[in-house]
């Protein structure tokens, strides 16, 4: 754990809440092993190992014989970082439960299946850089008016506008806080965009949210 | 020596029990009160928790009891300390679902911190040992992530301890007895000797992909016996030289209270 990171006690990610990744997905969320579309948030972790910060290099990560993996892939959310305790709150007053906003890159192995919980792609050490800093949640009128995009050395490759999110960041408050209390100072990154964006060693990546910041990191191992 | 936290005369205690049952602050002081007496209120036994570790389907038993193949490689997930509550608290059911059981587990405690460690050094990087009940939902169940956060990481549904024993003092943690009582019954009854994948085994893997710091715990995983729990029944897991851990179910509404 990175000792200056933004994250307290826990960071929960929401996958598969891009409705353009569901639809295109459905027909294979269909059959086995899924057997029918998720009906309920896809939620992991980014364990404490993960956590890191704004400008810090990323570790290419090994496979199980030690030698650097083929391909990572990086993707970004609005991480909303929650304000005070929030136990099973409903998605009306669900934003009165969060104290601000920052921005969550998950640098992972490709995401290639969703059936099991993926520990050996989400739970790199350094994997998850949050920042560059917490933007307080009055500044942000509407969370899911917010666009995410990914550059990689300069050039865009990835834009996510979070009204594209199957489930808005007030519901999945609601949902979250249904099944965990939360804790001030936890943050759960929202979406991601479906399509992950591949990077190489040495590229370097900024995640930006207008409003929110731009958080910077090099992938290490060139 | 066996390690835990309580509270006793509304003072938060880091103690010690010795092999005659006396306890002790970190302070040295005798606290002079019965492991049995209602005045200690048990604490989760791990100071400052971190990641959470925990296996599925780590018995083949039980993997074939919930029809599925033995893995090949470990079934891990993670869960976080607000699943955590102490001996003789409360676990609630939620409300509506058809079965909830418990999974009595014997849990490795990390001491060191740890990246690439081998299975032969794997266990100077464990601390200790204790039990945990780690509950499931099976009407939660989704194949995405499997076994998911909705079943998986609920407020007070992953109860642990009340002590942890130094790893030191047990000579072979690879062949003890594990049981589960229900109200007085006996449900689940097996050996840690039938985990598939061990302790040493799941160090290596587990730092291969991460670091693994002091304070984290791998929670190893249940053998086949598992039944039904509703509010009212009183849950005892137990592992031999280590502890049992007993649990009180109640309803959603009695756990949240006014935040219901």
């Amino acid at each position: 754990m990175n000792n200056k990171t933004l994250v307290n006690s826990k960071l929960v990610c929401v996958a598969l809440n891009d409705r353009e990744q569901l639809n295109a997905m459905d027909s294979a969320f269909n059959e086995a092993p899924y057997k029918q579309p998720p009906t309920e948030p896809v939620l992991y972790y980014k364990p404490r190992n993960t956590w890191n910060v704004e400008g810090a290099a990323i570790e290419w990560a090994k496979d199980f014989d030690g030698n650097d993996v083929e391909s990572m892939v990086v993707g970004a959310s609005l991480g909303v970082v929650i304000g005070k305790e929030a136990c099973r709150v409903n998605r009306s007053q669900a934003l009165e439960y969060v104290g601000g906003y920052t921005i969550v890159s998950d640098f992972s192995l490709p995401e290639k299946s969703y059936y099991r919980p993926d520990i050996k792609g989400k739970c790199l050490d350094g994997s998850a850089p949050v920042g560059p800093e917490i933007i307080s949640a009055e500044q942000i009128a509407d969370p899911d008016g917010l666009v995410v995009t990914i550059a990689v050395n300069g050039e865009r490759k990835s834009q996510f506008p979070l009204l594209n999110m199957e489930r808005s960041v007030a519901e999945l408050i609601e949902t979250i806080s249904h099944i965990m209390t939360l804790q001030p100072g936890e943050i759960i990154a929202v979406g991601f965009a479906g399509d992950r964006v591949p990077v190489a060693k040495g590229d370097q990546v900024a995640a930006a949210i207008e409003g929110v910041g731009t958080l910077n990191n090099t992938l290490g191992g060139a | 020596m066996r390690r835990a936290r309580i509270v006793f005369q509304g003072n938060e205690l880091d103690i010690t029990i010795d092999a005659n049952d006396i306890i002790r602050t970190s302070a040295g002081d005798v606290v002079d009160v019965s492991l049995e007496s209602d005045q200690i209120t048990w604490l989760p036994p791990v100071k400052v928790p971190g990641t959470i570790f925990a296996l599925g389907l780590n018995y083949a038993d039980h993997a074939t009891e919930l029809a599925f193949e033995p893995p090949k490689e470990p079934l891990v997930f993670i869960k976080h300390a607000n699943t955590l509550t102490g001996h003789k608290q409360v676990s609630y059911r939620p409300d509506g679902i058809e079965f909830q059981h418990y999974e009595c587990e014997l849990v490795a405690v990390i001491g060191k911190t740890g990246k690439n460690i081998k299975r032969e050094d794997a266990m100077e990087y464990v601390a200790g040992y204790t039990v945990c009940n780690d509950f499931a939902i099976r009407d939660y169940l989704e194949n995405y992530y499997r076994p998911n956060l909705r079943v998986k990481s609920r407020d007070s549904l992953l109860p642990m301890g009340p002590w942890i024993v130094d790893a030191a003092d047990v000579a072979d943690v690879s062949n003890l007895r594990l049981t589960t009582t229900v109200n007085g019954e006996v449900t689940q009854d097996g050996s840690t000797k039938d985990m598939i994948f061990d302790i040493p085994f799941l160090v290596e893997y587990l730092s291969k992909i991460m670091t693994l710091n002091p304070g984290d715990i791998i929670a190893t995983g249940t053998p086949h016996g598992v039944v039904d729990m509703q509010p009212g029944d009183t849950v005892v897991c137990s592992i031999e030289n280590i502890c049992s851990l007993e649990t009180r179910m109640v309803s959603e509404q009695e756990y949240y209270g006014d935040r219901y």
